[in-house]
């Protein structure tokens, strides 16, 4: 299917960038999608026979876990629109969703692992 | 689903070695992704009618460090012109925190990054990139120029460097757990 990319009604401020506002099947950007560009998804044992081929491009991507920034960049999808088509594919159960790294307060206990990796490095 | 993603956020003005920083740590080449952005021009050029808008591509590079089988750091590089504040927020949102690349010919083009994690109260630490080695000013001058607050780590660097950037994000990371409330036993 094709995807048409528009300026939505502004909310914003003058001379300040916002990102395009896009369509695709019908809905606009998720503006409170768990979906962060880091956050990581991963393709589902489902049948991907119906699905269309800008979809399709996107679970093929997904054999092993990777993030919507990911899947921008390898797929040259302005992030907008791959957070937006990813979402769909999460909500229409093709793609599992992983822990988003938007969370207020990052617990100590992941903070601990993280430096224990890095000092491995 | 276990699968957790961690961001670490990694500014400074421009050219001051953040996409570089990036790259030496990374696992992967960086990738970039761009993000298009549209300039709502309400009120500046009412003449100009429908077509008054400007649309913006920006650039952001990443890396990604396996932390653990299910831990993934990403490290995205802002883009270099600090204006676009919407992607900043988006990559602090969340984040870690962040890594202020500061190049001492051009301390204040950092300035910008340093006030905007300052505000949010982002974690962050200042990394002096050594680009000829000697560096003209003292750590204090250097703080003194970028306004930093006592706590907040000042670091030296070579962003070229694996090892360099590595000691950078550690850091980072060791800074960002001290500003957590004390661990409970
Ligand atoms: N000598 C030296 N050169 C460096 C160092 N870090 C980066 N450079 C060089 O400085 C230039 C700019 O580095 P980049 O990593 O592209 O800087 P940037 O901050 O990503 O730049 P923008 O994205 O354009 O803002 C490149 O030519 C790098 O090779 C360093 O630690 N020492
Ligand atoms: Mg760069």
């Amino acid at each position: 299917m094709a995807f048409d990319a528009w300026d939505g009604e502004d909310e914003s401020a003058a001379g300040r960038f916002v990102p395009l506002y896009v369509l695709v099947n019908g809905r606009t950007s998720p503006r409170d999608s768990r979906l962060d560009l880091a956050t990581q998804v991963v393709a589902l044992p489902v049948d991907t026979r119906l699905l269309d081929p800008e979809y399709l491009r996107i679970v093929d991507r997904c054999g092993n876990w990777i993030s919507v920034a990911e899947i921008g960049a390898y797929l040259q999808l302005p992030l907008t629109i791959a957070k937006v088509m990813v979402d769909v594919l999460v909500e229409q159960g093709y793609l599992g969703v992983g822990s988003p790294a938007q969370r207020k307060i990052v617990d100590r206990h992941l903070l601990d692992s993280v430096l224990a990796g890095l000092e491995r490095l | 689903m276990e699968r957790t993603s961690v961001k670490i956020v990694v500014a400074g003005g421009f050219g001051t070695g953040k996409t570089t920083l990036v790259g030496s740590v990374s696992e992967i080449p960086p990738l970039t992704t761009e993000e298009v952005l549209t300039e709502a021009s309400v009120g500046v050029d009412d003449t100009t009618g429908v077509e008054g808008k400007t649309h913006t591509t920006v650039a952001l590079d990443f890396g990604r460090i396996t932390i653990s089988p299910d831990v993934v750091l990403y490290l995205f590089g802002t883009p270099g012109q600090d204006r676009f504040w919407f992607i900043w927020d988006e990559l602090a949102q969340g984040a870690v925190g962040a890594i202020v690349l500061v190049d001492t010919r051009r301390l204040e083009s950092s300035f910008p990054a340093v006030d905007y994690f300052e505000r949010r109260g982002v974690p962050f630490v200042a990394a002096v990139n050594r680009f000829f080695g000697e560096c003209a000013y003292t750590e204090d001058e250097i703080r003194s120029a970028l306004e930093l607050t006592p706590e907040v780590p000042l670091v030296w660097c070579d962003a070229r460097d694996r090892g360099s950037s590595k000691l950078a994000l550690i850091a980072l990371v060791r800074h960002a757990l001290g500003r957590l409330s004390p661990a409970r036993a």
